[in-house]
């Protein structure tokens, strides 16, 4: 007979081996998520006086009371609707094509399949060094907006791929079977059913692609985001980029400056946040239960 | 493998040869009776129908349970069918021998012919042998052995008539005559039952066979029936 | 009323079809919707299936039947070229259909999957709603004509008008398992087909709705020819008029397996007195 008040007690060892790594799982998201709390505390409690009208009303200036960062909240702005409108039709198609018409057993595909993987693990700042090559000085359009978006562009379109097929592959089979059986042809499959049906993860992943874009700061600096702009920004013209005035700012002698970077890290916060969380809201919002 | 199917089949043949085993005791205590005129042993294979009529029962309920859980189909479906009709002609079997049984007691008060008696006696002991032939081909599923029942057959129907003639022969005996007529409706139930055992037979071919058909058609029999 | 009148009504010339089954030669008197000879199936030079011939006849229902891995469904996909949208996948041999070859070079597999519908193992609507899963092949298909007496026309088809005539704008995916395949068999009778082959129908779903699937097939059967993959043997007895055994062959080393065609014949000869032995154990459940 047996019986639980029998059992043997559980060794030692193995409790202790338990509470080591209880223990380390606990400190690991600590260190985490204490960090994430004391970098928003901080930079919240730093940029709270700066963080009035002014900063989205002013141009930069050299007296910290009167500067804002108009110039580059709006040129961050337009880099992301920029960003969004290049990279995910081309993105998106990538992925369409990837995923229902490449023939896997031809080398040229799996060619590509393998580079995009790889292109979305190159650091951002190579890309730079291209757009500088190739987009700035190469075609020649100098340091512009239309540059600057190209570049992000190049950054975050292997993730928009990966997230798309992602999203494409998801949609299951029967759905492009059922339609093929009613003598769709391929792109009425694609058209009609898969791709609608892919929507809500291709927005979700485009939009989180999109808040990295937005945070990106050292390939815009390769590709000329220059740091004094006063003036608002054009497709064709010079600007900065919110990061990148933060990142002037606080190289910036003057306290006060460092006040400002704070607050417009808190306004670049707000915006990669809200991105976020369209994209969670999208994808709990519109999950699939097939 | 269907185990619980097979098991339940196993079960099915197990009982249908078993019930062909009471009957084929019934039989032999009503020709000992008959050969005895020994009205105590008729009272006996009397009672004994209640058994029979019990185990036949007893297979119906069990074809119906397999039927419904196990739905066999092809040479299954038709071992099952086969064995509900087989119970079925062996419950009647059963019947004929109360008949025989309760006539026995009937005439057992006039006197009897011994080259009657005798040829009745032959007749059943034909018959026994027949119910043995068809439950021992239905078990080995032998069409060969379950065909020859037809001849055996025959033979019963051959001394059904010479029993018919012989007590034509007694028509200016009153007494004589009565016991005579007595021992026609004897003789008629031992044809019966000799045609059961080649309905048995008929079964047999049907489960190795997958077709129905009788071994002799005996509405389209040239033949005079006695 | 009179007591006659109360009476289901059976049509006289169904009696016979009711109480003793087709028998192969009335079947094989009406007109071959499909033809296959020697055909074989092969995925990526691997052959799944061979030395199949038969014929499929109009206003049938025809069942295939056979252990997993027989090639059944590959099989039953070669009648509307399904295996086309599988890389590597190669056909050979020969299916005729209504006497033209459904392989020839210059036929389009699209306007062959109009005719030819086809049901799922696992009922798949769109993630669309009810009106729009049914009026999905009409439109793809550019067919004129009212959309609404179309939708209607096919779901009353597939008895399951009453069940969603008020919620047809609602999403498909939240009828239930049984309604969501009569949805896709609606579906498929939208565009008019001439055959709709079904495979694995019923696999999916509780038995209540698998006879209400049952009961559709033989009420479509007037209409269309019905071509079944089931590994339900009672389902293929109690639906089907012909009945094809396949059967797994394995090769001497054990390492190729391939199906083939065992049996074909009426269903009642089926699962009554099957010819071949491998058919009677497998109908009989003493396979393997």
């Amino acid at each position: 007979m047996t019986s639980l008040a029998h059992a043997q007690p559980p060794r030692r060892d193995r409790v202790w081996k338990n509470r080591v790594f209880m223990v380390a799982m606990l400190f690991s998201m600590f260190v985490a998520f204490g960090t994430l709390v004391v970098l928003l505390v901080d930079t919240i409690l730093t940029g709270w006086p700066a963080l009035d009208w002014k900063l989205f009303s002013e141009p930069p200036s050299t007296v910290p009371a009167e500067a804002g960062a108009r110039p580059a909240i709006l040129a961050t702005l337009y880099l992301g609707f920029l960003v969004l409108l290049l990279s995910v039709p081309i993105g998106v198609l990538t992925a369409i094509y990837l995923e229902e018409y490449a023939n896997r057993s031809r080398w040229w595909n799996r060619m590509i399949e393998v580079n995009i993987q790889n292109l979305a693990a190159v650091p951002s700042i190579v890309y730079g060094i291209l757009g500088l090559a190739f987009i700035v000085r190469g075609i020649g359009i100098g340091r512009v907006v239309f540059a600057g978006a190209l570049i992000l562009t190049l950054v975050v379109l292997p993730t928009v791929v990966v997230a798309s097929r992602e999203a494409i592959r998801s949609v299951p089979d029967s759905i492009r079977q059922g339609a093929f059986a009613l003598g769709a042809t391929r792109w009425q499959v694609v058209w009609r059913q898969v791709l609608p049906a892919a929507i809500p993860g291709i927005a979700t992943g485009s939009i989180l692609a999109l808040s990295r874009a937005v945070g990106e700061t050292a390939p815009l600096i390769m590709v000329g985001a220059i740091t004094y702009v006063a003036f608002n920004p054009e497709l064709f013209g010079p600007y900065t980029a919110l990061p990148v005035q933060i990142f002037n700012w606080t190289k910036q002698p003057n306290l006060e400056f460092q006040t400002l970077a704070a607050a417009a890290a808190i306004v670049l916060l707000v915006i990669v946040l809200s991105m976020n969380a369209v994209a969670i809201f999208l994808r709990n919002r519109y999950r699939k239960k097939w | 493998m269907r185990v619980e199917l097979q098991a339940e089949l196993d079960a099915l043949e197990a009982g249908f040869q078993e019930a062909g085993e009471i009957v084929l005791r019934s039989i032999r205590g009503v020709i000992d009776a008959l050969r005895t005129q020994d009205v105590e042993l008729c009272d006996e294979v009397i009672a004994f129908d209640d058994e029979i009529d019990a185990r036949y029962l007893a297979l119906e309920k069990q074809v119906e349970m397999t039927l419904a859980r196990q739905t066999p189909v092809a040479s299954d479906l038709r071992l099952v069918l086969a064995i509900l009709h087989s119970a079925l002609h062996l419950e009647r079997v059963g019947d004929q021998c109360v008949t025989i049984a309760k006539l026995t007691k009937l005439s057992s008060h006039l006197d009897t012919k011994r080259t009657v008696v005798e040829s009745l006696v032959d007749m059943g002991e034909r018959c026994a042998e027949m119910v043995k032939v068809s439950l021992s081909a239905f078990a080995a599923r032998d069409v060969q052995a379950a065909r020859g029942l037809h001849q055996l057959d025959e033979l019963v129907d051959n001394a059904n008539r010479q029993v018919f003639h012989e007590v034509l022969g007694y028509v200016h005996d009153a007494e004589a005559l009565e016991w005579g007529m007595r021992q026609i409706t004897v003789a008629r139930c031992f044809e019966r039952i000799g045609d059961n055992a080649v309905d048995i037979g008929e079964q047999t071919a049907f489960i190795v066979t997958g077709e129905f058909a009788e071994f002799t058609d005996a509405s389209h029999d040239p033949r005079p029936l006695v | 009323m009179t007591q006659m009148e109360t009476q289901p009504h059976i049509d006289s010339s169904r009696i016979a079809e009711i109480t003793r089954g087709l028998d192969r030669s009335e079947i094989e008197g009406r007109e071959k919707v499909f033809s296959v000879t020697d055909l074989a199936v092969s995925y990526s030079g691997k052959v799944a299936l061979q030395d199949v011939s038969l014929d499929v006849h109009r206003n049938t229902i025809t069942a295939f039947i056979g252990p997993s891995g027989c090639g059944k469904s590959t099989f039953i996909r070669c009648f509307n070229r399904m295996n086309d949208l599988i890389p590597g996948a190669e056909v050979e041999g020969r299916v005729l259909y209504h006497g033209d070859d459904l392989y020839a070079r210059d036929v389009d597999p699209v306007e062959i999957r109009r005719r030819i519908g086809m049901v799922f193992q696992k009922p798949n609507p769109f993630p669309k709603s009810i009106y729009d899963n049914i009026a999905f092949g009409p439109r793809v298909l550019g067919i004129k004509g009212s959309m609404d007496d179309r939708v209607e026309q096919a779901l009353r088809q597939a008895a399951l008008w009453d069940e969603v005539k008020s919620r047809l704008k609602d999403n498909a995916l939240g009828l239930s398992g049984g309604q969501q395949q009569r949805l896709c068999i609606a579906r498929a009778l939208a565009v008019e087909p001439d055959v709709i082959l079904m495979d694995e129908p019923a696999s999916a779903l509780d038995p209540i709705s698998t006879t209400r699937i049952e009961d559709l097939m033989h009420d479509l059967k007037r209409d269309y020819t019905i071509v079944i993959v089931t590994h339900n043997m009672q389902q293929a007895a109690r639906v089907a008029d012909m009945t094809a055994f396949f059967s797994v062959l394995v090769d001497e080393e054990g390492a190729a397996r391939r199906g083939v065609l065992v049996e074909y014949d009426a269903t009642t000869k089926i699962f009554t007195t099957p010819s071949d032995k491998r058919t009677e154990d497998y109908v009989t459940g003493r396979f393997g």
